[in-house]
């Protein structure tokens, strides 16, 4: 399904679709390390987060926010999100390779998720949401 | 101008109560007609929600360079009454106390003119930058903790500066109130490898002259003559000032049931200033203040090292003019309604712009007011201005923060590309060094407003009287 970049001046707007919820938030987590590292590959890097919120928007504030900060104390890249939700309980398994500045060096720091306008919506094709970072 | 709005003055602007529903107080936002083209109704209701919050004071601010963000508009300014009000990182953004300094410098243009790209190519060696940029400086967590309460004045202690560089640093470098304890470990794990690092997006080290000063007496005062190297330095608190920001807007978020807020943009989440929450925020937001101020610090000091070298000029002839701050929340003293009270002002994407006689600025500036320092866009003028008593009056002592965008990140890059952007500008001498072309699109002169329009509104508004213009020679950019 994947992401889209919307207009908006200051900040990165995206758009993010999926089938499932599953889907919406492993192509979230993938828009993310596009937007600031370019292209990435499997490199034997692995990691399994699990996290719990009161609601889905909070999970993926959350879960969002939670790559922010390993991308950037682990000097890791992801680039592929196996997400499992049940109910607001998520566990993903992300693989990536370590940070390497002359190939990851050139793209967009995301500083932070803004919960404006943050609100997972069910249409035809499964989910959407739209999130605006700060960058 | 956008349906809904009236004119209440020659560049001044009203957002009347009901343009969203729960306003308090009216918006007021200063622009001139040439400005207003690329006003987004997004942005104006940005105005319209931060006046729904509770305990605003008089009005919902927003200056020349205001533009759609998210929670507060970027340029936006609000104040809140110490008891009824509240405090929200919505008002201050991710990147807690982003903000400038200006440095001079005893060079000529010509003292450097065949050794720029030497210059710009040793100040990106000597300052990490970009994505993923750690710092070579060891920082304990014990260190981390001082940082956090002593803000520059850790960094002048361990040999970054002067002692009179303090001085010459908002809040003399480190807003008093901070709280480690409010401040997560995983802030501290970002900000520990990260002390003296540049960061990406908008973020530089810009080489500049003094091209022209349109008001000798201060500019004299502020220790700028025409035609004088300058540089300028833009960053913030980094990933830890991020982290402090994404803990506490979950904390904030979760809680508006607690105090029964209710909000137009949950971005918005706030909390009485004297609860727990609101407690909490605020002495996070000052560590993360006090470490932006230290890495500022730090930033000035390898640039200066630099300088020193290859130029053979005293350490100490390089000059800091003053550092400013334009994302942040402070408590402050303000009359209202003929009194002076304490209030919180949060700025996002704002300068405070303080008058003369104010008790918050420098003995030396006294007279004339605090400087103002506007970074144009890459290629673009700056403008030293300085602060004016219309902004107390007008906007609690504030004024814009930089040229503001037009254009968004994906459209900018759709339309020029890097390469082109960098050969351009080196073609009028200007030199930029970055990690990518990419990053250098993103920040092209097109996709921002032009920066002498925004200043010719804020000075003849009187939020800030220009002193002098600088004109960029050469930037190391994120």
């Amino acid at each position: 399904m994947g992401f889209e970049e919307l207009e908006h001046t200051a900040d990165l707007r995206l758009r993010v679709r999926g089938a499932t919820l599953d889907e919406v938030f492993a192509e979230a987590g993938r828009a993310i390390f596009r937007e600031m590292y370019g292209p990435c590959k499997d490199g034997g890097v692995e990691q399994t987060i699990e996290l719990e919120a009161e609601n889905l928007e909070a999970l993926l504030f959350d879960y969002l926010s939670e790559l922010l900060f390993i991308t950037d104390v682990e000097n890791v890249v992801f680039c592929t999100f196996d997400v499992n939700i049940q109910g607001t309980r998520l566990t993903a398994v992300l693989r990536g390779e370590p940070f390497d500045p002359d190939r990851h060096a050139g793209g967009t720091l995301i500083k932070g998720v803004s919960y404006s306008g943050l609100e997972i919506r069910r249409d035809k094709d499964g989910y959407v949401v739209e999130i605006i970072f700060d960058v | 101008m956008l349906a809904g709005i009236n004119r209440v003055g020659d560049l001044e602007w009203e957002v009347p109560i009901g343009y969203v529903p729960g306003m308090r107080v009216p918006g007021r936002f200063f622009l001139s007609e040439a400005l207003s083209e690329t006003l987004e109704e997004g942005a104006v209701r940005q105005v319209a929600n931060v006046a729904t919050m509770p305990g605003i004071v008089k009005h919902s601010l927003a200056m020349p360079d205001i533009h759609w963000g998210y929670g507060f508009p970027i340029g936006g300014v609000a104040a809140f009454d110490m008891t009824e009000g509240v405090i929200s990182p919505g008002g201050v953004g991710f990147d807690i106390n982003c903000g400038v300094r200006l440095i001079t410098t005893p060079l000529a243009e010509a003292d450097i003119a065949g050794r720029k790209r030497e210059l710009i190519e040793r100040l990106f060696g000597a300052i990490p930058t970009g994505v993923g940029a750690k710092s070579a400086l060891r920082v304990s967590n014990k260190d981390l903790n001082t940082i956090m309460v002593e803000g520059a004045r850790w960094a002048v202690e361990r040999g970054f500066g002067t002692e009179a560089d303090l001085v010459r640093c908002e809040a003399e470098g480190a807003i008093s109130g901070a709280d480690p304890d409010a401040v997560s470990s995983k802030a501290r794990q970002r900000g520990v490898p990260q002390m003296g690092t540049l960061g990406a997006g908008n973020h530089f080290l810009e080489v500049q002259v003094v091209r022209e000063i349109l008001d000798p007496a201060a500019a004299e005062v502020f220790g700028l003559k025409e035609g004088q190297v300058c540089f300028m330095v833009h960053c913030g608190s980094r990933g830890l000032g991020h982290q402090v920001a994404t803990d506490h807007l979950r904390t904030l978020e979760a809680g508006l049931t607690k105090y029964r807020i209710r909000l137009p943009d949950r971005q918005l989440a706030c909390a009485p200033i004297d609860s727990p929450e609101g407690r909490g925020y605020y002495g996070g937001m000052v560590c993360a203040a006090n470490y932006a101020w230290a890495n500022r610090q730090v930033i000035m000091h390898e640039a200066r090292n630099v300088f020193a070298k290859l130029f053979g000029i005293e350490y100490d002839g390089m000059r800091l003019v003053y550092d400013v701050a334009h994302n942040v929340a402070k408590f402050e003293r303000h009359e209202v309604d003929g009194k002076l009270t304490e209030v919180c002002v949060h700025r996002k994407g704002a300068t405070r712009a303080f008058g003369p006689k104010s008790p918050e600025i420098p003995h030396e500036y006294t007279a004339i007011g605090q400087p103002v320092i506007i970074p144009g866009s890459m290629g673009t003028s700056s403008y030293l201005l300085r602060g004016t008593t219309t902004a107390m009056q007008k906007t609690w002592g504030s004024t814009c923060h930089g040229a503001g965008r037009v254009l968004s990140r994906s459209k900018v890059k759709k339309e020029v590309r890097g390469k082109d952007v960098r050969e351009h500008l080196a073609g009028e001498g200007i030199l930029v060094r970055a990690h990518s072309d990419a990053a250098i699109a993103e920040e092209a002169p097109e996709a921002y407003k032009p920066s002498h329009e925004v200043v010719r509104v804020v000075h003849e508004v009187g939020l800030s009287a220009i002193v002098a213009r600088l004109e960029p020679l050469g930037v190391i950019k994120g």
